[in-house]
């Protein structure tokens, strides 16, 4: 007999898994109209820049590295978690450079160039690190198993779910509560008003997007620990992405949450009970939303409808 | 092996008048005057997926043919002549399989095919193969089919395939750990045929089937799938997941510590996937054909020999996928001696029902190529993680060996149909 | 920028030159590939791309409906097709009609549930579509032979009254394919640049204004959707004779992206000859840079990037603009250009 409370709790954690995973994604969608198909590469890119600064493979017999590989893993592991990211935003910012020639023409360009920069980026992957299975290390206080409803879970599980719901609440506050946040959401609709008020646009798209990709690199850090590590595992990443964002509603951050929990919950409960149809319920889940609803569940009009 | 043969050619730009008038550079065209007779090169396409899903046993597998050609080419190449090779990469995609394998005949003149990791590739290939005659050899792909309903004249299998592992496993698991068991399947083809020749073994040694679980092709997250084996909690869990699938799920039953209760049976572990993980990430038992640290006469040599040869790679140590590339490229180019010729028929002939010795397969038991299914009937052993020791490469506890007509696949017999030798197209490479 | 607006038609003249330099280098083929460092099969997936390339650009470039989940029509016509010669009969026209047919129905049932939609969303739902297909070729096992595809399938030959042409051979079967395709390029050259093309391109200018104009958006919607989903179907229906098998994975979304890079590299939005430079460029990089360097994908992607950040008009709008630098404009614009 299958219990449900376990299968919805899980599903939820799923949920805020996928919306981490989303979240750069949406952030770059919703303030640049860009979809950024690179993504996923740049997701898998914040997990290898991460390998590096745990196992500081290339210097880890001199003196620094054996001195850095002395230091706790809880330690090395933080200071990946902060750093990795900012790599992958510097990458970010490298990508939107090139994008800018594709500003003002329709949108299928930037998703072209970024379609070609996943390719670069996944191959350049495998040129630097190769292209077999690698395992990024975690601190034991996170690794193991927990007895939770009468069942077991995964103590990762948790403190990847917690640390997704902080960084989605993170995100959120800096968008809605800080001045930063409200001139990003003004150069998304207003970009004369941004230049009105004394912003450089310029400057506003490049830190977006490098803020974006930073968030990929954050998600691909604390999931990888759960998909393994290999230069192709961002392409896992960009569809589910996309389904969140356009079961959702584009340019709605909350919706984006919400469609995270529901394809979850979806994924979650398919898995329980028909276990073979849980890839295939987060797209007919979409087909289902988007008959109903043309604009997803919370959408609001924007120039990729054109 | 590519580079080789970037020497061998020469650019030739060809301006054309397409379309509109584009003008374009085409690839290049060989340029090379062979002599006639006995001074031709063997040329020898391989086939081995170096960009998806199986990128890096594919980069192993080619290392294993690298080196066994290279051996021959020291002593003077086969029958007098040389061998060359040319390496383009099959994407771990079937169309593109065709494709490659069309081009590496029409154009690259290539006489034998080698390689194969993913069954779908394989199989393309051999369609094509067959369809001029070239022999091909599947090195790397544990399917079941590809030894049975998609057998070739022209095909060799040399991995050991699902059934094989099965019929090792499954009765000694009912003994040790219990008769209820529950299956983890991937939802596809290779899956199903792993799980059902589990189920017939269970039938026949008194175990139960309690539930199968499937997992659609793609699944990362295989939380679902582990709580309802926690909540039903079987004596064993024989999982048939593959790819990278795989990989994820390893990775989450050593998270939840899952790996030692229930017992768990895997299919064929491949060395390339599991090297350099640490020791948690291999759990229950598992099968290979072959050991790096096998206790045989000649395992020590064949170890430096690749150590001496591919000095900067990470796998220090080669591993089952090497292995084969190896014996298969060995095995042919002897095949080809013994022939004394390259005609395909006669070779073919040659491989078929070809007894090679333990000893120089360095295993336990002497092997042969079954002719009625073409795959090579091996020393099958189980393996299990190796706890025990600080030799980071030494990561398997072999448990047991079998040999090969205990471990035989029954259903093969049946489902193959070879084309007859008539049928097939005459080749001289 | 330009648009496929801007390079009009050449002329009316009923023959076309550009048709018949097309026929010229397309039945010339087979003498001149092997000389330029090719071989024949590339030839004939090429000409079957350049098919289903053409027939997407319809819905793409022309109509400007923006399809990632294409590669599932290519696949219900190969499928289709094959489970034709399995199962019904071994022949030629059966089978390539049961392809058509096939994508066309799958076609237009998606397009009805697409058509209401635009953009972000439209593109979206043809993923999700997409997915759904493809994932059923793989479930569907006793129908589609699974992840090994449906093998096998015989190239029945072409049967003429008192003739029968076996088509075992690439040289032949790229005949068949020829003149199919020129067929093809004529019918979709007359499409095009007829009224219906036109009321495509007003819906890409601009949908509502159409709707305004008193055309049925959602009928021409359905209508380039299914007709471009019956030319990947057909091209699927060749590409199962030349590989002799069905695979699912041409239906995968990562595939379907291919066909998008494909039309756009060659310059598909702005010219009706762009997904032919396309198909071309990719086929003939792929298999170049793919015999040099394991890496090859960085360096098309690379190539790609530069394509898009300095020339997204494709290859096509390279043409054209250096066309325009040696032709004078007056001459130009007496030729419509």
């Amino acid at each position: 007999m299958i219990q449900l409370l376990p299968h919805i709790f899980n599903g939820l954690t799923l949920g805020l898994l996928f919306a981490l995973i989303a979240l750069g994604f949406t952030l770059i969608v919703g303030v640049m109209e860009v979809i950024n198909l690179a993504h996923g590469s740049l997701f898998a890119l914040g997990a290898y820049f991460a390998l590096t600064l745990i196992g500081v493979d290339p210097i880890a017999d001199t003196a620094v590295g054996r001195w850095w590989l002395d230091q706790a893993i809880e330690i090395r592991y933080l200071t990946a978690l902060v750093f990795a990211p900012l790599l992958a935003g510097l990458v970010g910012m490298i990508l939107e450079i090139c994008l800018r020639p594709t500003y003002g023409k329709a949108p299928l360009y930037g998703l072209l160039l970024t379609f070609g920069a996943a390719l670069v980026i996944e191959e350049a992957i495998r040129v630097v690190w190769g292209s077999g299975e690698q395992y990024l290390q975690i601190p034991p206080a996170i690794n193991g198993a927990t007895i939770f409803l009468g069942t077991i879970f995964s103590k990762y599980k948790f403190f990847a779910a917690a640390f997704s719901a902080l960084a989605v609440i993170g995100v959120w506050l800096f968008l809605e509560k800080t001045k930063y946040g409200a001139i990003i959401k003004a150069g998304a609709h207003d970009s004369e008003m941004v230049r009105a008020l004394g912003y450089d646009l310029t400057k506003l798209r490049l830190f977006v997007f490098g803020f974006g990709a930073a968030l990929a690199g954050l998600a691909g850090i604390i999931m990888v620990p759960i998909w393994g590590l290999r230069p192709h595992v961002g392409i896992d990443v960009v569809i589910p992405a996309f389904l969140i964002i356009a079961l959702g509603g584009v340019g709605s951050f909350e919706g984006a949450i919400v469609a995270s929990l529901l394809v979850g919950l979806a994924v979650g409960i398919t898995g329980a009970y028909a276990s073979a149809w849980s890839m295939m319920s987060m797209y007919i889940l979409l087909i289902l939303v988007l008959g109903f609803r043309a604009r997803g569940l919370f959408g609001k009009a924007s120039a990729l409808e054109n | 092996m590519s580079k080789t043969n970037i020497s061998r050619r020469r650019l030739l730009t060809t301006a054309a008048a397409l379309g509109g008038g584009a003008v374009f550079f085409g690839p290049w065209k060989h340029n090379r005057v062979y002599a006639a007779g006995t001074d031709k090169p063997i040329k020898i396409g391989i086939t081995s997926d170096a960009s998806g899903q199986y990128a890096n046993s594919g980069a192993s597998d080619r290392r294993g043919m690298g080196m066994a050609i290279a051996e021959f080419n020291d002593k003077g190449g086969v029958l007098g002549r040389k061998i060359e090779t040319v390496h383009i990469d099959t994407e771990t995609t079937p169309a593109t399989g065709s494709r490659v394998a069309e081009r590496m005949i029409t154009r690259e003149d290539a006489g034998f095919l080698i390689g194969a990791v993913s069954s779908g590739v394989a199989n393309a290939i051999s369609q094509v193969a067959q369809k001029y005659g070239v022999i091909y050899l599947n090195t790397n792909s544990s399917s079941p089919t590809e030894s049975g309903k998609n057998c070739h004249r022209v095909k060799f299998v040399w991995d050991g395939n699902g059934s094989n592992f099965a019929q090792a496993a499954v009765k000694n698991a009912i003994e040790a750990y219990g008769d209820k068991w529950m299956l983890l399947t991937n939802d596809y083809g290779w899956g199903h045929d792993t799980a059902n020749a589990t189920k017939k073994l269970l039938a026949k040694y008194g175990g139960s089937v309690e539930d199968e679980i499937l997992v659609p092709q793609g699944t990362r997250d295989f939380s679902s799938a582990l709580l309802k084996l926690q909540q039903a909690s079987p004596n064993v869990v024989a999982a048939a997941v593959g790819g990278d699938d795989q990989k994820a799920m390893r990775q989450q039953v050593a998270q939840l510590g899952m790996g030692q209760a229930p017992a768990w049976i895997n299919n064929q572990q491949d060395w390339p996937d599991v090297y350099g993980l640490p020791i948690e990430n291999l759990f229950g038992v598992f099968g290979t054909t072959w050991y790096y640290n096998l206790d045989l006469p000649g395992v020590d040599d064949f170890v430096k020999r690749y150590q001496a040869m591919y000095t900067d790679t990470k796998m220090r140590v080669p591993g089952n996928v090497f292995y084969n590339g190896y014996m298969a490229t060995k095995n042919l180019l002897q095949a080809i001696e013994r022939a004394g010729t390259t005609n395909n028929i006669a070779v073919i002939k040659q491989l078929e029902g070809h007894k090679m010795s333990a000893e120089e397969r360095m295993q336990h038991h002497d092997a042969y190529i079954d002719p009625a299914t073409h795959q090579v009937q091996q020393t099958i052993y189980l393996a299990t993680a190796n706890t025990g020791t600080k030799d980071s490469d030494d990561m398997f506890k072999i448990l047991s060996n079998s040999a090969p007509e205990d471990v035989q696949d029954l259903g093969a017999q049946d489902s193959c149909k070879l084309e007859s030798y008539e049928e097939t197209a005459t080749f001289d490479a | 920028m330009i648009t496929l607006s801007d390079i009009s038609p050449q002329s009316r003249n009923r023959v076309n030159p550009q048709l018949l330099t097309a026929a010229v280098l397309i039945f010339s083929a087979p003498v001149w590939l092997p000389a330029i460092g090719l071989y024949q099969y590339i030839g004939l997936e090429i000409a079957i791309w350049i098919i289903y390339a053409m027939g997407f650009n319809l819905l793409f470039g022309y109509t400007g409906l923006h399809s990632f989940g294409h590669g599932a029509y290519l696949g219900v016509g190969a499928y289709a097709f094959g489970l034709f010669q399995h199962n019904i009969a071994v022949n030629l026209l059966g089978g390539l009609l049961a392809a058509v047919a096939a994508a066309a129905i799958a076609g237009f049932l998606v397009a009805l549930f697409l058509s209401h939609r635009r953009g972000l969303y439209y593109a979206l739902l043809t993923i999700a579509f997409g997915q759904v297909f493809w994932f059923s070729a793989i479930k569907l096992r006793w129908l589609t032979g699974g992840e090994d595809g449906l093998l096998n399938i015989p190239r029945p030959p072409i049967e003429l009254p008192g003739l029968s042409i076996d088509l075992n051979d690439n040289v032949t079967l790229y005949y068949l394919v020829a003149v199919i395709l020129l067929a093809a390029l004529f019918l979709l050259w007359r499409l095009d640049h007829s009224p219906f093309g036109r009321v495509l391109q007003a819906i890409r200018q601009n949908e509502m204004r159409t709707r305004f104009a008193g055309y049925d958006v959602w009928r021409f919607k359905v209508s380039a959707f299914t007709i471009s989903a019956m030319f990947a179907g057909l091209a699927g229906g060749l590409f199962a004779m030349a590989q002799q098998s069905a695979y699912p994975d041409v239906m995968a979304v990562h595939q379907s992206g291919l066909i998008v890079m494909m039309v756009l590299v060659g310059g598909g939005l702005v010219n009706f000859w762009g997904p032919v430079y396309g198909v071309i460029i990719y086929y003939i990089a792929r298999d170049f840079l793919g015999g040099i360097t394991e890496t090859w994908l960085l360096w098309y992607g690379l190539m790609f990037v530069i394509m898009v950040m300095y020339r997204p008009e494709g290859v096509a709008g390279m043409l054209h603009m250096v066309k325009g630098r040696f032709v004078k404009p007056s001459k130009l614009k007496q030729l419509g250009v």
